[in-house]
């Protein structure tokens, strides 16, 4: 047994024993009484007294009885515990989960984060001495609760007051907090208050289920990292994967895609209803074979589970000309709610308008080809690289935005960009860091990304081109075709614009006689100014940031949350807004006060396998380390007093009963 | 705590006092006289009989004459018979010594009404009793030593005085029995009927005081006065007992335990001065205060043989 706060207690004794010896030696001021004669009373307590057990004890066992009752509390007060762990002057960051997987429901009925907030309070409690403490709370961002103190109340109402959300576990920013600030407090050794030897850096202890899925990254720690792990339940079921999009052919057609996957060890069955507008289209039983996930496999090994035993592709076909809000609902209840639903906003159908500007003939017959036959595209409209340039501002710009869906730009550079989606053949837009040079001599395309949208399906193993020109790019520009040392096609998505940059001229390659052309084309068009792109665009992860433009004439922007609440942004003589309070799950609905009244409908999903996977993680590692993982459950320092409160309560019991027997002069 | 009946301010007489005696008890008074067990002589002439042989009327007995022998008294009937000179005794009638102790220490004064006036009461009865009869009644009120006496009062018109004497007796000071039997014992030289009046509450003990009155061969009373509040004090708690007479203090916590210790106590304490009274043929009785006195006086002490 040991002893926690011992000085308080040595100081309490100090206090308290010899006050009671005073006290005991001041005796009770007693009610005066005469008598005839004192005679009898004396002879009779004598008498007594005589034959009393233990006389000499006797006649202090008050004493004695009051001194035990009065160490019985001082061994209280100096926190006595079982189990103990030397815990050394030291300084600690808590790091505390509170993303969507900590919202997991855990046996008792109580929430994960629940138990992870009384795991850190009890290390709270048990930290030794004047070791300093600070609190990070983090999901998909990190925010600092409670900063060094050794000031176990304040640590304590910052415990309490963390709230799980439903962001992603990113442990990053948390890491960089925690490094940040340990520093800083090293930087303190002016302070007198300084030890200088036992206080370099503040050790790291990580409150949670250890599902992070940025676990992988590189991060700066210098310090001891302990992960307690909370937790105990496993059984979840989650949509882990859903996407909507309308067929670029057939507008009136909706396809739906979710991906469905089990994390538990039991196999599960389950319906999965698909609503429009809360109103019931479609159900589909489901059913899933046991996750064979091992708890301690990174979810990041086990990407390709969807369509494996546990996961299950769904699909679901509808014709639908209007717009509306989509959601599918897993019949299931589990431990995790969270992620048994998944909205997706779905657009009207509109039809696709193309710009093409080129001079060239061969160019613009391909390219009218493409979009109008091959793609079915209605409206395409051709302009002269002059004509571009020349063209009224109303018939290449609608309200700030490109007038087309995708303006395909041949040959041309130019600065002339309203926001919108543009396609450059041997060309470049006039912006910031994008530069075009001379010719490069290289006849095939040595690398490529064929998992990007963009290029799916498309095959370009037979493309020959003749050669391309240098591009200088930002650093953000994603490079999508590169040759042996040179970038061929380049994607670099600004706020408002995307441009898609080939450095190859048309009429020089047979990719446009190829089959892969209209592929490319097509992907083109659904990756940038497709239905689902744009669905895509505006279903995002919680704490994502929302961006949007705003419509002209509009001076309010009215954001109604998932529960219901209204926020309103000021948006007076603005193009872009943002709204950054989005880490509830569900649907916000953003209203303009134009006068058209425009409506965006922003869809938070978690559609995260590491936030699914609610079983705890017991082979935490970040960085590639392994993390010495202690069970948040573990009862250290136990505490004893309650038992020393007992014993004081005894001694007072037998203290009454001997004051009520005793014979005393 | 039950509130005990507070002892009266020390040199003034209770106020209850009023009369010792009242003339109802008076009258029957009259009809008793004091018997004493013992026959002793005295020095005058009296109307009790006497140890010594005198000049009644009443025969007593014969014996030789020898030479110096009154020749009044030689019974010549029977010198003329046998020729032999025998004198002829008769009784002797003589006065009987009442003597009175009365304890008027401070703890005398305690209860309600005090052991103090009760044993008043009780000593002028007695005394009114042996004045009725021609006996010689002496008071004595002691405390550490005899503190005021009465002696040789003689009939009935001495009551007067005496009971001024007992009224004016202050109850004060501490009682040292022992110390007023020695006095009384070298005062008191003839024998008769003592009678002690006391609580016998003397940190002295009572024992060398006996022995004084015994070794005088006097015909002892002993009637020990208490009040029901020492009987079964009705005391919890934690108190400071302090002594009336040397305020000599007791810090006690009165428990069940110690009460049923502090009665048994008293019990032997009260039987031990029997025991040592009835040993030496002395008479001892215990009266409590809250006995009527005329019964005691009336009742009691007739059947016990003191009064007839």
């Amino acid at each position: 047994m040991s002893f926690l706060s011992p000085y308080t207690a040595l100081i309490a004794a100090a206090a308290s024993i010899p006050l009671l010896l005073l006290l005991y030696f001041l005796k009770l001021r007693r009610t005066e009484h005469t008598i005839p004669s004192t005679l009898l009373w004396r002879k009779a307590v004598q008498d007594l007294r005589v034959n009393a057990p233990f006389q000499k004890l006797r006649k202090n066992i008050l004493l004695l009885l009051q001194m035990l009752l009065l160490i019985a509390v001082l061994v209280a007060l100096a926190k006595p515990v079982m189990n103990f762990v030397r815990k050394p002057e030291r300084n600690v960051v808590l790091v505390i989960d509170q993303s969507a997987s900590m919202k997991t429901i855990e046996e008792d009925g109580r929430a994960r984060i629940e138990h992870a907030k009384q795991a850190a309070k009890e290390f709270v409690d048990n930290l030794g001495g004047s070791s300093k403490a600070m609190i990070i709370g983090f999901a998909d961002r990190a925010e600092v609760v409670t900063a060094f103190t050794n000031d176990r109340r304040r640590l304590k109402n910052g415990i309490d007051g963390i709230e799980a959300n439903d962001g992603l576990s990113r442990i990053g920013e948390a890491l960089q907090l925690a490094v940040a600030y340990s520093s800083s407090f090293v930087e303190g050794a002016d302070d007198p208050g300084f030890i200088p030897d036992s206080v370099q850096t503040a050790d790291i202890e990580l409150f949670g289920d250890g599902r992070i899925s940025d676990a992988a990254e590189e991060f700066i720690t210098r310090a001891e990292m302990i992960h307690h792990q909370i937790g105990e339940v496993t059984d979840n079921v989650g949509i882990t994967a859903f996407g909507v999009r309308r067929a670029i052919d057939q507008p009136g057609i909706v396809s739906v895609f979710a991906t469905v996957q089990n994390f538990g060890p039991q196999s599960v069955t389950t319906d999965a209803s698909l609503f429009l507008d809360d109103r019931l289209l479609d159900v589909v039983p489901v059913e899933l074979g046991p996750a064979d996930i091992k708890t301690s496999t990174q979810p990041a090994e086990s990407r390709d589970t969807a369509d494996s035993q546990s996961g299950r592709n769904i699909v679901f076909k509808f014709s639908h000309e209007a717009g509306g809000v989509l959601r599918i609902k897993l019949s299931r209840d589990d431990a995790l709610p969270l992620d048994n639903e998944v909205h997706a906003p779905l657009d009207p159908p509109r039809a696709m308008r193309v710009l093409i500007v080129a001079d060239r003939e061969p160019v613009i017959r391909t390219l009218e080809w493409t979009f109008g036959y091959a793609l079915q595209i209605d409206d395409v409209r051709v302009l002269s690289t002059e004509g571009y340039e020349n063209a009224p501002e109303e018939e290449v710009a609608i309200e700030g935005r490109s007038a087309y869906d995708l303006v395909v730009i041949d040959k041309h550079d130019t600065d002339r960009l309203p926001p919108g989606n543009y396609v450059f053949f041997n060309g470049v837009p006039k912006i910031e860091g994008v530069e075009i040079g001379e010719d490069i001599n290289e006849y095939f395309f040595v690398t490529w990304r064929e998992a990007h949208p963009l290029l799916r399906y498309v095959e370009l193993e037979t493309v020959q081109v003749a050669k391309w020109r240098r591009l200088t790019l930002p650093d953000h520009a994603a490079r999508l075709i590169e040759g042996e040392n040179t970038v061929v096609t380049a994607l670099i998505t600004d706020p408002g614009h995307r441009y898609l940059i080939n450095a190859f001229d048309l009429l020089d390659t047979d990719f446009t006689t190829d089959v892969a052309f209209p592929i490319y084309i097509q992907n083109t068009i659904d990756y940038l100014a497709g239905g689902d792109v744009e669905t895509q665009r505006r279903m995002i992860a919680p704490g994502e940031t929302i961006t949007v433009q705003v419509p002209a004439g509009a001076s309010k922007m009215t954001v109604t949350m998932p529960d219901q609440t209204k926020t309103e942004v000021d948006v007076e003589g603005r193009l872009n807004t943002t709204f950054g309070n989005t880490r509830s799950v569900g649907v916000y609905n953003i209203k303009f006060d134009d006068p058209k009244e425009s409506t965006e409908t922003y869809c938070v999903n978690i559609l995260d396998e590491v936030e699914s996977l609610i079983a705890p993680n017991s082979e935490l590692s970040l960085s590639g380390t392994r993390i010495e993982t202690v069970s948040g459950e573990t009862e250290v320092n136990d505490p004893v007093w309650p038992y020393a409160v007992a014993a004081a309560l005894v001694f007072l019991m037998i203290e009454w009963w001997v004051y009520n027997r005793r014979v005393m002069i | 705590m039950a509130q005990l009946p507070s002892a009266q301010p020390v040199n003034q007489p209770p106020k209850q006092e009023g009369l010792l005696l009242d003339p109802d008890f008076l009258a029957r008074l009259e009809q008793l006289e004091l018997i004493s067990r013992k026959i002793h002589a005295s020095r005058s002439k009296g109307e009790r009989r006497s140890k010594r042989k005198g000049e009644s009327a009443e025969f007593a007995d014969y014996r030789n004459y020898v030479i110096g022998d009154d020749l009044r008294h030689i019974d010549w009937n029977i010198y003329a018979r046998l020729d032999k000179l025998f004198l002829k005794l008769f009784l002797e009638e003589e006065d009987l010594n009442v003597s009175v102790l009365l304890d008027v220490s401070g703890s005398m004064q305690y209860g309600n009404p005090s052991k103090g006036l009760y044993a008043k009461r009780v000593a002028a009865a007695l005394a009114y009793i042996g004045l009725c009869n021609y006996d010689r009644v002496n008071v004595y009120a002691y405390n550490e030593k005899v503190h005021d006496f009465r002696r040789a009062l003689r009939g009935r018109r001495m009551m007067s005085q005496l009971i001024g004497f007992l009224e004016e007796m202050p109850l004060e000071g501490k009682s040292h029995f022992a110390a007023a039997a020695r006095q009384f014992a070298m005062q008191q030289s003839q024998k008769g009927i003592v009678l002690i009046l006391s609580d016998f509450m003397d940190k002295g003990g009572f024992e060398e005081g006996f022995r004084f009155l015994i070794g005088r061969k006097m015909d002892i009373y002993a009637l020990q006065i208490l009040s029901p509040e020492e009987v079964e004090p009705e005391l919890t708690g934690d108190l400071k007992l302090v002594d009336i007479e040397d305020e000599d203090v007791a810090e006690v916590t009165v428990t069940k335990p110690l009460l049923d210790k502090y009665k048994a106590t008293l019990q032997a304490y009260c039987e031990s001065i029997r025991d040592y009274c009835t040993q030496r043929g002395a008479a001892y009785h215990l009266a409590i205060t809250n006995q009527p006195f005329e019964s005691l006086v009336l009742n009691y002490l007739r059947r016990r043989g003191l009064v007839r």
